[in-house]
Order: structure tokens, then C-alpha cells, then sequence
């Protein structure tokens, strides 16, 4: 019998753990973000300050993050979309407009960064941070010079080379060397450049999106096409590492916070991005996450190592020059089965 | 999971046929809903959802059509789920040569032995198998551990490239699985019984002949079973083939893992996995197949 009891008073006291549980459920800020994208300090920071706890889940492409936001599984609050992701939020009246009266930490983006073609006036999203596509390659063993994408892709750098696993990315590179726009991803486009990618892909070692700096610094491959971060990282951990912004153009891009329709906490979500705006926090990011930092103030405050990274800031570098994606719609599936195609050669 | 049921009932063997009362059917219950919640309704809507179109962003357009299973008919794809195909089958090859001895020693030893051994083999258990695949990275990497002994101790003058090769995603996945097919074949060593070896011997069979007519048989629905459960998982798997393969050469489960997520193509995915779901069931049925011919 006491078994029982016992066994009652567990039941009870869980049930009524649960239902303290809905009921503090609206006191969570719930973040979908990128992984390895959103420093722990500065979430603890946030929750210290304003009381408001934070509940993070990650993702790994923008692609992702929409499936699971349409699916309606999480009522996310906040979510980190790329710029061409913004674009079809905005189009399909998936995100809310912000009230800029409650972001006054505004005034601390470049601004270069407040009227991005994708979001005018910065109505729906505000940039977390920003970075590039790039060469790096291991000046110990890769005499250089390189100065584009074609560069990477000799027979004498066959299997010892690294690129990002994104067909989009991929399919970027190709058109820029083909002399076509980036984002006039056509069949007939495509097509063309088929036989460069195809032997491009065949050239490549290792596909890597989530930390292509490993088979860098593992030694296994000794150039690559890698996001800016990870060749700032690479740079940071030794100077051999050298870092390119290819000649046929540089592409951007833009991680922006913003606040999906379903979203309960508009007020709480408004908090957290005026409170990582403000120049001390964004810094802690930047300690973390060596991308471009489109945060003045908060660049005022980094350290002449961190703004010398050539990978992070490049040297004479006009970022309005750099092209942004634009939203690809139903051809994104025609991107990824040229490319998973390719490399199943 | 489904493979995992059955699995159990093949290593477990022919039951007696008693006829259950109402209560069995209540003890089951809890057992029927997680398989229904679980299992059969996402099966069913990964067949709805086979059949459907989907919009630029990727959202599931509930309107009929067969283009999806028409694309996956492509040579491309049939070419890429025959690689895996391959890989599957080269990983459970492997895995029964090496975990069958293992198993028959860890079997036949004493109790006490025989708990320190099988907790031995569930020890990886404890750690996440991408954590073990990671570690697997920093031993083959062309600066890891591996290379840096075989330079130390001039075997090799130059680093071998161990990592991103067809080794590395059979070598990872053989170390992930090998326990699936140590513990069903273990199970069937444990209830060997030992006279009828003596027996066999007694008979004047050959340690040869006593191994393929008495043993093999009498472990065979292990065999069976740790077949399935390497085979079927290793078919599916794009974690570790991503990590150690380099991502060149997509398996079957990269492919579909990618319409999910960037491609934005979830019915064109749910068409490749109702083909995988083809391929597991077919499988089942050919071990069952089997294993009723071995029994008549």
C-alpha cells in the first residue's frame, strides 16, 4: 500500500510540476539560431540583467530553420536568418516589423548595414554579423600567388583541397568565374557551368560547412573556399594560413536577428536584440565568432589583432562592393541535385 | 525500431504457441500505442507526404503526383543508393568475420569473465558515437595521432592520408556497429548447449565439422539478427559517412538528409525513404524466408 501512495505523490508532484511549467512557459525567450553562432556568455548576460530566461535551439542551414518554423513545432520568438532567407520571410508575411523605437541601440550598426537591399531601413531584421566567401590556402606548401577561384582548382591542388558542402555556395563560385551574375542561378546557367564544376568537384578532398578549418589545420587538405570566420580562425591560430577574396567578386553574407509572426514575446525578442547591439556584448561576440562585425562602436572596441585579421576585416575592402544572395526559390532543389550529382561522379 | 523488434524476435528463436488471455493484451498495450505513435504514423505520413508537391520555400503542397518516385528512378540516385548499398554490405561482411569470435569466445567464458567482456563491449555506448567519430578524425588526420607513430617509428617516411577515404567511412562505420553484431550472437552462443558439442566430438566429427553442423546452426538466428541490425542502420547512415568520407561520394542517407534541409524537397526525400522503407522490409522478408527454410 505505501508502494502506492508513494507512487501517487510522485504522479501528483509531477503533474503539478508540468503545469507550473505551462504556466511560466511565456516567461522563456525562445532563440532558434545558428550553432556555434550565439556565445553562452552573452546569453547568461542577458538573463542576469533583464530576469528573462532564454531557451536556444540551433540550426544549421537557413533552409532548416524554415522547415521547422513552417512546421509550426516551436513557437520560436527569435530567429538568425541570411540575408536571401530574410527576402522570402518578408515576401511570404512570415516575420513581424519591429518597433525601432524599442531598438534604440540601432544607431551603433555601420550604416552601410541600416538599408541592406533586402530589409530597407532595417523594418523586419537587424545584422548580427556579417562575413565572406574566400580563399585560404597554406603559404608553407601552396607557393601562390592565388587570386581566384580558379586558383584552387589545379590539378597541382587536386586532393588537397577543402570547400564548403553548400550547392549554393558552390554554384556561386562557378558563375562568378563564368562571368555570370551570382544570382542568375537559369537552367541554361547551370548547364553551362557544369563541366567547370564537374571538374572542380572532382579536384576536392573534403566538403565541410560546419568546420571546414579542421582538415585545414588537421593538415589533410592545403587550400579551400571557406567562410571568412573560419579563415580568420585559421589565420589567428598560425599565419600560414593565408586569406584571399577572390578577383571575380566577393560574396557577403548577412546573419540577421529577427522576429517570426507566431512569436508571443515580440517585447522580450525587441530586448535581446537592443541588448546585443549594445558595443560591450557585440565585442563578446566577436571575441567568439572573428566575422565582420557590423557594429561601429563595437568594432571601435576590438583589439588591433582582432581588426588586422585579414579574414575578418580585409584590408581595403569595400564591403557595398561585396553581392548578397537573393532567394532562389524552387530552383534551390535543381542547385543541390547538380551538385550532389557532381559529386557522386 | 521496427528492425529492432524484429531483430529481438529472430535472436530470441521459436516460442511455444500458448494461447494468451486478455491480460498479455493489456501488459501490450503501452507497447501497441509507442509502435503506433511512433512508427506507423510517421511511416504513413512520410508515404502521404511521398506524394505531394511542395512551394518555393519549401512548404508541402498537399496535391497528388508520382514525379517524385519518377526522379528517384534516376540513374544518379539509383547509382548513389547502390554505393551505400555497397558500403552496407562491406560493413556487416566485416563486422560478422570480426564479432563472430568474439562473440563465441565471450560466450563460452566463465561467468564472471563473460560479464567483464560484454560490459567491455558497451562501454562506447557511453559516449555519443559522433563524439567516437571525432576522436576517430584526430587519430587518422594527416597530423594526427596514427600518422605521428608511424613517422616516429620510421615505418613510413610521409603521412598517409587515412582520412576522407572509402577506409575511413568503412573503418568508422565497422567501429560503430561491430557491437550490434557481437551482443545477438552472444546471445545465441550463451544458450549453446555444450553436450551436444561433446556429442559431435564424441561422433568423431572434426572441429571443422562441428562448427559448420552444430554450431553455425545452432547460433544462426544471432547471425540473422546482428545482420539486420548492422545492415539496415549502416544502409541509412550519413553522420559518420559525412565526417570520415569528406562528403565526397554522398550515401543514400546524405541525400536524403540534404532534401529535408538545404535542397528544400521534403516530398522528393520522402520518396528516397519510402525506397530505403522498400529495401529494409524486403530484407526482412528474405531473412525470415531464411530462416523457415533452415527450420523445415
Amino acid at each position: 500500500m505505501t508502494k502506492h501512495k508513494t507512487k501517487l505523490i510522485v504522479a501528483a508532484c509531477a503533474g503539478a510540476m508540468l503545469l507550473a511549467g505551462c504556466e511560466k512557459k511565456d516567461e522563456t525567450l525562445k532563440l532558434f539560431s545558428w550553432s556555434e553562432y550565439v556565445p553562452q556568455a552573452v546569453i547568461d548576460k542577458f538573463t542576469e540583467e533583464t530576469g528573462i530566461k532564454v531557451s536556444v535551439e540551433n540550426y544549421s542551414s537557413n533552409e532548416e530553420m524554415l522547415a521547422k518554423l513552417l512546421a509550426g513545432g516551436g513557437a520560436y520568438d527569435l530567429i538568425q536568418p541570411s540575408e536571401y532567407t530574410v527576402q522570402a520571410m518578408i515576401k511570404e508575411d512570415l516575420l513581424q516589423e519591429l518597433d525601432q523605437a524599442k531598438i534604440p541601440n540601432l544607431k551603433n550598426l555601420a550604416p552601410e548595414f541600416r538599408n541592406m537591399p533586402f530589409d530597407p531601413n532595417n523594418k523586419f531584421s537587424v545584422p548580427w554579423l556579417a562575413g565572406f566567401v574566400g580563399v585560404v590556402y597554406n603559404a608553407e606548401v601552396v607557393p601562390g600567388p592565388i587570386v581566384s577561384y580558379k586558383d584552387v582548382f589545379t590539378d597541382e591542388h587536386a586532393g588537397r583541397i577543402v570547400i564548403l558542402d553548400d550547392a549554393r555556395e558552390t554554384v556561386s563560385w562557378g558563375l562568378a568565374t563564368a562571368g555570370i551574375p551570382i544570382n542568375n542561378v537559369t537552367d541554361e546557367n547551370l548547364a553551362t557551368i557544369t563541366p567547370l564544376l564537374k571538374d572542380w568537384l572532382g579536384k576536392v578532398k573534403v566538403f565541410d560547412s560546419d568546420s571546414p578549418k579542421t582538415a585545414m589545420s588537421n593538415g589533410d587538405t592545403d587550400i579551400g573556399i571557406v567562410w571568412s570566420g573560419e579563415g580568420a580562425l585559421l589565420f589567428a591560430e598560425n599565419p600560414k594560413f593565408q586569406w584571399v577574396m577572390p578577383v571575380e567578386g566577393v560574396h557577403m553574407f548577412v546573419d540577421n536577428l529577427a522576429i517570426p509572426k507566431t512569436s508571443q514575446n515580440k517585447d522580450k525578442a525587441e530586448a535581446f536584440i537592443n541588448f546585443i547591439l549594445r558595443p560591450e556584448i557585440s565585442k563578446m561576440i566577436s571575441d567568439e565568432f572573428p566575422y565582420y562585425n557590423p557594429n561601429l562602436e563595437a568594432r571601435a572596441l576590438l583589439s588591433p589583432e582582432q581588426l588586422n585579421n585579414p579574414a575578418s576585416y580585409p584590408p581595403g575592402f569595400d564591403v557595398t562592393s561585396a553581392q548578397l544572395f537573393t532567394d532562389l526559390g524552387e530552383q534551390a532543389s535543381k542547385v543541390d541535385e547538380l551538385i550532389t550529382t557532381l559529386k557522386a561522379q | 525500431m521496427a528492425v529492432a523488434a524484429a531483430a529481438a524476435a529472430l535472436a530470441a528463436g521459436p516460442s511455444p504457441q500458448r494461447r494468451a488471455g486478455l491480460g498479455p493484451w493489456f501488459a501490450v498495450t503501452p507497447m501497441l500505442g509507442w509502435l503506433a505513435l511512433f512508427v506507423i504514423v510517421p511511416t504513413l505520413m512520410l508515404l502521404v507526404i511521398s506524394f505531394c508537391e511542395r512551394d518555393a520555400l519549401g512548404r508541402i503542397v498537399y496535391s497528388f503526383t508520382f514525379e517524385n518516385y519518377t526522379r528517384a528512378f534516376d540513374w544518379k540516385w539509383l547509382k548513389i543508393l547502390g554505393i551505400s548499398v555497397w558500403y552496407a554490405f562491406l560493413t556487416t561482411a566485416i563486422c560478422l568475420v570480426l564479432g563472430y569470435p568474439v562473440a563465441y569466445f565471450i560466450g563460452r567464458s566463465s561467468d564472471r569473465v563473460r560479464g567483464l567482456l560484454i560490459m567491455l563491449v558497451m562501454i562506447p555506448f557511453w559516449t555519443s558515437f559522433l563524439i567516437r567519430t571525432y576522436a576517430w578524425i584526430s587519430i587518422l588526420s594527416q597530423d594526427g595521432l596514427l600518422n605521428a607513430l608511424l613517422m616516429t617509428l620510421k615505418i613510413t617516411s610521409a603521412p598517409i592520408g587515412f582520412m576522407y577515404t572509402p577506409f575511413a567511412v568503412i573503418l568508422g562505420l565497422v567501429y560503430n556497429f561491430l557491437p550490434f553484431m557481437i551482443l545477438p550472437i552472444y546471445t545465441s552462443v550463451e544458450k549453446l548447449d555444450g553436450s551436444l558439442i561433446e556429442a559431435a566430438y564424441d561422433l568423431g566429427a572434426r572441429p571443422a565439422r562441428v562448427f559448420s553442423k552444430v554450431v553455425l546452426p545452432l547460433t544462426q538466428p544471432g547471425i540473422a539478427a546482428g545482420i539486420l541490425l548492422v545492415f539496415v542502420p549502416a544502409i541509412a547512415m550519413f553522420a559518420i559517412t559525412n565526417l570520415m568520407g569528406g562528403g565526397a561520394n554522398p550515401t543514400i542517407g546524405e541525400v536524403i538528409q540534404n532534401q529535408f534541409t538545404r535542397a528544400r524537397n521534403q516530398p522528393f526525400g520522402a520518396a528516397l525513404g519510402v525506397l530505403l522503407l522498400a529495401i529494409f522490409i524486403f530484407s526482412l522478408w528474405l531473412s525470415s524466408k531464411f530462416r523457415r527454410s533452415e527450420q523445415e
